[in-house]
């Protein structure tokens, strides 16, 4: 193994990605090439060093970091309630609705059954007068199972 | 995730049944004043045996009570009147019917009824019907039978 390939086999050591056979043979060309060995001490010293530091940046960004995540936290809550609020109003906002509707179906309720079959509910009629200038008019009443006509007869025609 | 509050819904139903209550209260008082006025038009004759549907329960009735083969109902208008208020309706064969509510009672209706063929007065009455009720005038003659008014109040 010459030293080019050894300081990326090192490298591969340090990133934990050496396979254990490559280690065996790392090793000994480590025990003969002092150069080597000393870059493997380096380099395998960086990774603890990289880790304590990145230790230390976080203590020191701890109380921001709290801070933000208390800032989050705050926008959660705050999102929260405004959906909360939207939904109470999408709860309520049927009734004026529902009024509306209820007023506009009595006012525009079709005041002609027009188009409905007739439906009576009695035929209990009294005629107080009756009378005409041109016609004769009869009266026919054929019981209180039908209804009480008033016939006008015109010239004798009907 | 916050569940709707069953209270609220309650509340919301209740509310709005109250309106309608009052709404719905709101209006007897003012039909109570007014007569809904129905006035048919019926066409019959001998010309075939059809019997219009529209005439509904009264298509048996007009068989049973005229000699005639064929009813069919030409015009229909609906109007609301109050007591006192004339109210016009247009009859086939450019005759014309003119009512008015009079002072009734209870559930009592009373109209005036004039039916005029142009100058000529057809007749000249007054009925007392019942809500819901229903009279027949009959006997104009139209084209190869005769005009039946079914006039009904509400």
């Amino acid at each position: 193994m010459n030293c080019g390939a050894a300081l990326g086999k090192i490298e591969a050591k340090a990133d934990g990605l050496l396979p254990r056979e490559a280690e065996a043979e790392l090793a000994g060309h480590l025990a003969g090439c002092p150069a080597c060995a000393a870059e493997d001490a380096v380099i395998s010293a960086t990774g603890p060093a990289l880790r304590a530091l990145t230790g230390i940046r976080a203590m020191e960004k701890a109380p921001a970091l709290d801070a933000m995540w208390t800032r989050v936290r705050a926008g959660i809550e705050e999102s929260r309630e405004a959906r909360r609020r939207s939904s109470w109003i999408a709860r309520w906002a049927w009734i004026p609705a529902a009024v509306v509707l209820a007023v506009l179906a009595l006012l525009f309720y079709p005041a002609g059954t027009d188009r409905s079959p007739f439906h009576p509910s009695t035929f209990d009629v009294a005629v107080e007068d009756v009378e005409s200038d041109v016609a004769t008019v009869a009266l026919v009443d054929k019981g209180e199972d039908l209804p009480r006509v008033i016939w006008i007869i015109e010239d004798a025609k009907t | 995730m916050p569940r709707p509050d069953p209270r609220g819904r309650a509340g919301a139903s209740a509310l709005f049944f109250l309106l309608l209550l009052l709404l719905l209260a709101a209006v007897p008082s003012e039909a109570a004043n007014t007569v809904s006025v129905d006035v048919g038009a019926v066409y019959a004759s001998n010309e075939g045996t059809s019997i219009d549907p529209a005439l509904g329960t009264i298509r048996g009735k007009l068989h049973s009570m005229f000699n005639y083969t064929s009813y069919r109902m030409l015009d229909r208008k609906r109007r609301s009147l109050s007591v006192g208020e004339a109210g016009e309706f247009e009859l086939p064969g450019r005759r014309t019917m003119r009512t008015t509510p009079l002072p009734a009672q209870g559930d009592k209706v009373r109209l005036s009824i004039q039916i005029s063929d142009g100058p000529r007065k057809l007749l000249t009455t007054t009925i007392g019907l019942r809500r819901g009720g229903m009279v027949l005038v009959g006997g104009p003659s139209h084209q190869a039978g005769v005009l039946i008014l079914i006039i009904s109040a509400e």
